[in-house]
């Protein structure tokens, strides 16, 4: 039986998994161990923590509700981080993925549940080393939580659009803007959560799949949005680690609009019917990002992705101004309306330069030293 | 009446070199499933096993004739060490450069000391000394790709190896131009060779490596192939052009691969690494290294050949025990760092023959003690290296 601590509404936190890169060809390198060591020595105070593999590392930022203080969060970890790996002289990169790491290359950190991984999904652990951003979004209770992963679902490929940085794998160019998630799905409890009404049904849900087994807690759901009941949240983890370190702010702004329209509207729609596009339009988005084509199910229509995430954007707009993020709320409708993508940028990089090296060496130049583009209050 | 082919058969370079290479394979796989020793201590086993203080298969002409290919490994192996030499991060750690820096001062000055003090004349144990800063990049690399080694220990212990290679080569250029003075030869010996020498060395590998970057920006990225092609090609020339030229080969080699690393567009010099793809070339080098050594001066020369070896691991791995702190790491990944700068150069016996040419007197003492250190730290280097990486918790294995 798993208890939802309460949490205050609309407070949100995110974490990012980066990549730790060598700075002689942009590889990935076993990184995390030397710069968790030299950041050890001194108490920061932050979360910063290692990940399945040893070119990863992840951080998270503490609890807001003001995404500004958040935005100035992220910068001073970007500080320290850059500091100690300066000193190692190793380069700290977003992306959704390393353009040209071979997974057989990777090793897993040395950590029990990640041994635990590694034993039981075989060569899907190493390849696993991809990287994400995880937004928190706080929710009173199960019920509402339950609510808003139902909610937030149709709103998935937006997500994946805004973030899309990933459009590598393994050397290649795979035509798709987000091919992260392609190393998700091989996980058999990926995907999305089922189509459980309130907290006592999920409840039931998992009490089932731990009884015959299959799963121990909540972690082993790899599902694209999921409640995390013990830090009183929904988690939504569909996005690629953007490129800067200001994206993040921008894509939890954006959740925080949407989870107090579901919170306002008093939303109840939950209904197996949404569920009937819902992988189609996934792939849309890591597919085409602004030029997907998405399929209503339910009222049997399709519309250009790019409509409707301007149309959502307006429908957001008193929700914004409500929040006082009406910057935010206007950067992203600029995101949208220049179809600026990540990973654009990182094919313009590699046709200019013919060297997937160069890629990640301006990816990572990107990450650890651009200034933001929304300044902090 | 005419021979028969089979009646006077006699290696020509290419069976020589096939013979380095398929013996050392047999031998490095020996090493490794028997002995579980690092492959390259199989080579150099191998080597000395058929070599001429062995079985004599290989006599020292053949060896010499194989010795393009050998050359051509140590410059492969001497162009990447160069490119591990960041000086943008240089720059910023500098307790990375001080140490490196100091560690191979202290070494000198500490090999000295013991040279001067077992009856060695200042001129060869100054010579002795300078050869003893360097380790050798060619059983690093190897090493390093053998055991997939990956971290601070591992990057400082290379970085370090770039910067200790190119102060041995200046520290040596000049106890050469103090043999000459102290020999009483004229200006030209005890100033002008030198000044050539390093000069002349530097200069050519800066003009390789301008020369490499804008060529690789011309091909562009997409052209790796030819990339890799170009740059075995201008390795293998400046080797070339330094031998005619007489100057150092080494330390042109160094800087060409130190250019390409850091001056302005070096990212367009193709990677990953050159020397990953050219194990064959660095097999045959480490068979020719065992085939050259001479284990009989040993016999005579090991307590200070032993003290040699002693004190320049003791020197390294207390200067880096001592630096740990400041450069990030644990005091005893300091000490395993220090510990695994023990193989000595692959270049030391080049730099031998040049400084026995400049000893007048004295000259078999100085090669056959070099020949003496070489033999212990071939064989042991690798091993020590090894555990050193292991036990830093670096290596794969």
């Amino acid at each position: 039986m798993l208890e939802f601590s309460t949490s205050q509404p609309l407070t949100l936190g995110v974490e990012l998994e980066l990549m730790i890169v060598n700075r002689r060809d942009y590889n990935l390198t076993r990184g995390s161990d030397d710069l968790l060591h030299l950041l050890g020595r001194r108490p920061h105070g932050y979360d910063i923590k290692p990940e399945i593999t040893q070119g990863m590392i992840e951080i998270g930022t503490a609890v807001h509700s003001d995404v500004n203080a958040m935005l100035e969060e992220l910068l001073a970890i970007r500080a320290l981080l850059v500091r100690t790996a300066e000193k190692l002289n190793l380069g700290l990169a977003g992306g959704g993925s390393h353009p040209f790491q071979h997974w057989s290359d990777q090793r897993i950190y040395p950590k029990e549940r990640y041994q635990l991984v590694s034993e039981l999904y075989g060569y899907l652990a190493k390849q696993f080393t991809v990287y994400g951003q995880h937004i928190h979004i706080g929710c009173p209770d199960g019920d509402t939580a339950v609510r808003l992963t139902h909610y937030l679902s149709r709103y998935i490929p937006h997500f994946i659009a805004l973030s899309a940085s990933s459009p590598f794998h393994q050397g290649v160019d795979t035509l798709f803007q987000s091919s992260r998630l392609t190393s998700v799905n091989a996980f058999p409890l990926s995907g999305s959560m089922p189509c459980v009404g309130n907290w006592d049904e999920f409840n039931d849900y998992f009490t089932g799949m731990a009884d015959l087994g299959i799963v121990a807690s909540m972690k082993d759901f790899y599902w694209d949005i999921r409640p995390k009941p013990e830090y009183g949240t929904v988690e939504i983890r569909i996005c690629d680690t953007p490129l800067g370190v200001d994206t993040p702010v921008l894509l939890a702004a954006y959740a925080q609009m949407l989870a107090r329209q579901c919170f306002e509207d008093g939303w109840d729609d939950i209904s197996p019917a949404h569920y009937l596009t819902y992988s189609y339009n996934r792939f849309q988005a890591c597919r085409f990002g602004y030029d997907a084509v998405l399929v209503d199910g339910v009222k049997k229509r399709q519309t250009s992705l790019l409509e409707d995430m301007l149309d959502t954007l307006n429908g957001l707009l008193p929700h914004a101004q409500a929040l006082g993020i009406e910057a935010q709320h206007n950067a992203l409708r600029e995101r949208i309306l220049q179809r600026r993508l990540d990973s654009h940028w990182l094919r313009q990089v590699y046709d200019d330069s013919g060297s997937l090296s160069e890629v990640v060496r301006r990816q990572s130049e990107f990450w650890m030293y651009e200034a933001p583009a929304l300044s902090v209050n | 009446m005419h021979d028969l082919p089979w009646q006077s058969l006699a290696l020509n370079p290419l069976a020589a070199f096939g013979i380095l290479l398929a013996l050392g394979v047999l031998g490095g796989q020996i090493a490794v499933r028997v002995a579980k020793l690092p492959g390259i201590t199989g080579y150099i086993l191998s080597g000395l096993i058929i070599g001429p203080s062995g079985l004599k298969l290989l006599d020292q002409q053949l060896i010499d004739e194989a010795g393009l290919f050998i050359q051509l490994a140590l410059g492969l192996a001497l162009f990447d060490m160069g490119r591990r030499v960041d000086l943008r991060w240089l720059r910023r750690e500098k307790a990375l450069f001080a140490t490196a820096l100091l560690s191979g001062v202290i070494t000198f000055l500490g090999l000295l000391a013991l040279l001067t003090f077992s009856g060695f004349p200042m001129a060869p144990a100054s010579l002795l000394a300078a050869i003893g800063i360097a380790t050798s990049p060619v059983v690093l690399l190897e090493l390093v790709r053998e055991s997939r080694a990956e971290g601070q220990v591992t990057e400082r212990l290379m970085a370090s190896t770039g910067l200790n290679n190119l102060l041995s080569l200046t520290v040596f250029t000049l106890a050469l131009s103090f043999t000459h003075f102290s020999a009483g030869h004229g200006v030209e010996a005890f100033i002008l060779m030198p000044g050539w020498l390093l000069l002349g060395s530097v200069l050519l590998g800066l003009v390789a490596g301008l020369l490499a970057i804008r060529l690789n920006v011309w091909l562009g990225g997409g052209k790796r192939e030819a990339q890799t092609v170009l740059m075995f090609g201008l390795i293998a020339l400046v080797v070339g052009l330094s031998a005619m030229l007489k100057l150092l080969p080494a330390l042109a080699i160094l800087v060409f691969g130190l250019a390409t690393r850091n001056l302005e567009r070096g990212y367009a010099v193709a990677e990953p690494s050159l020397s990953s793809r050219s194990s064959f070339f660095f097999v045959a080098f480490f068979v020719a290294a065992g085939a050259q050594l001479m284990p009989l001066p040993l016999a005579s020369l090991w307590p200070p050949a032993i003290g040699f070896v002693l004190v320049r691991s003791l020197l390294a791995a207390g200067s880096w025990w001592v630096a740990a702190r400041s450069n990030g790491l644990p005091p005893r990944h300091g000490a395993l760092l220090g510990l695994g700068l023990l193989p000595m150069s692959g270049s030391a016996v080049i730099l031998m023959t040049m400084g026995a040419l400049t000893l007048s007197a004295g000259a078999a003492e100085f090669s056959g003690f070099l020949l003496s250190v070489l033999c212990l730290t071939e064989l042991l280097g690798p091993i020590v290296t090894r555990f050193a990486l292991r036990c830093a918790q670096e290596t794969r294995d």
